[in-house]
């Protein structure tokens, strides 16, 4: 794989990580418990569509194509779904509130890190992206972790919130699954590190905030192939990704 | 739950102003969700939410015989009225 090809799967993965995980925080807007975690929580996911549509346009300028908004759409929504590079964390769909609120923790947990990673890229770019995006990740764990810090006090809640765990946990080291040609982008200096390397302080974060040991259910969410998720849509996908291109779809020459 | 009060302030030398209130569990609730409920375009750049129960407030009566006091109004009306009557009674 070229540096290029490699920089931009990598980038891809990233991208593909946020947009879906901003789609479906955005859909608590209505429904989330009160008016005000509507907002927040909406609010939040539209960072995230940011974050997805600022690192989409840098996919396009690889590309060498021009980053108009109708180029930044086809790849955020036209693509086959066989070259999607997200997790399977962000393709589940749950109208649990207790299992959005945990994968928003245990998400934006894993996205400071890895926004960490490229905030010396040499990509000036990227670095760029990620010095505002750190900045937003700040408000979004202290969002996170203040509502997780008032409902593990109630035993009735705290229990939703550990089932949640259980349920998602699974899904937490195809998150930490490196996109192909990651290690080519870490050697040209894109990114810092290993998006692997992060697995294990993830883990030991997420123990120490819900109080228990994860580890045991950190099974693979594929046992037969615990490898290349990235590559490979989970059963949530094709729903979601047909739901979020319902309105696209009725005129896809549509100028909006 | 506690109702909590919001004030938001522009920059520049605005005063903090009245912006709306919400319900939390604590006070650190209270200011992660006023931030997007009344913050979210930009509306002030800093934030103050403070709990009704702990604003001192007073009787609703406390302020009420203030409404019937014209002479206390700066607008100089009941001078001008004088002056006019003197100008008047001088003819």
């Amino acid at each position: 794989m070229s540096e290029q090809g490699a920089i931009r799967e990598f980038l891809l993965a990233f991208a593909d990580d946020e947009h879906l995980m901003g789609q479906q925080h955005t859909e608590w807007i209505g429904v989330a418990p009160f008016l005000e975690e509507d907002l927040a929580f909406s609010s939040i996911g539209q960072d995230e569509l940011g974050h997805a549509a600022m690192l989409y346009e840098l996919v396009l300028e690889l590309d060498g194509i021009e980053p108009t908004d109708t180029a930044v759409d086809l790849l955020a929504f036209g693509r086959p779904s066989h070259a999607y590079r997200c997790c399977h964390l962000v393709e589940y769909v749950t109208e649990d509130w207790a299992e959005a609120l945990v994968r928003h923790w245990i998400y934006d947990a894993f996205e400071e890190k890895r926004w960490h990673l490229v905030a010396g890229s040499s990509v000036p770019k990227l670095a760029a992206i990620a010095g505002k995006a750190l900045q937003e990740e700040a408000f979004h764990r202290r969002h996170a972790d203040a509502l997780l810090d008032k409902l593990l006090e109630a035993p009735q809640a705290r229990k939703r919130i550990l089932d949640a765990l259980e349920a998602v946990a699974p899904m937490v080291p195809g998150l930490c699954e490196a996109a192909a040609g990651e290690a080519r982008a870490v050697a040209e200096g894109a990114t810092a590190g290993a998006t692997a390397d992060l697995l294990e302080p993830l883990v030991r974060a997420i123990d120490e905030r819900f109080g228990r040991s994860t580890a045991a259910g950190l099974t693979a969410d594929d046992p037969a192939d615990g490898q290349a998720r990235r590559t490979r849509r989970s059963g949530s996908f094709e729903p979601l990704m047909a739901r979020m291109r319902e309105v696209l779809d009725f005129d896809p020459e549509a100028v909006w | 739950m506690h109702v909590y009060e919001v004030f938001v302030k522009k920059d520049g030398r605005d005063e903090f102003r009245h912006a709306g209130a919400l319900e939390a569990a604590n006070d650190e609730l209270a200011v992660v969700l006023a931030r997007e409920a009344y913050l979210r375009r930009a509306e002030g750049d800093r934030l103050w939410v403070v709990r009704r129960d702990h604003v001192v407030a007073a009787a609703d009566d406390f302020v009420g015989p203030n409404a019937d006091k014209p002479h206390r109004h700066h607008d100089g009306a009941a001078v001008a009225a004088r002056r006019k009557a003197s100008r008047q009674s001088q003819q």
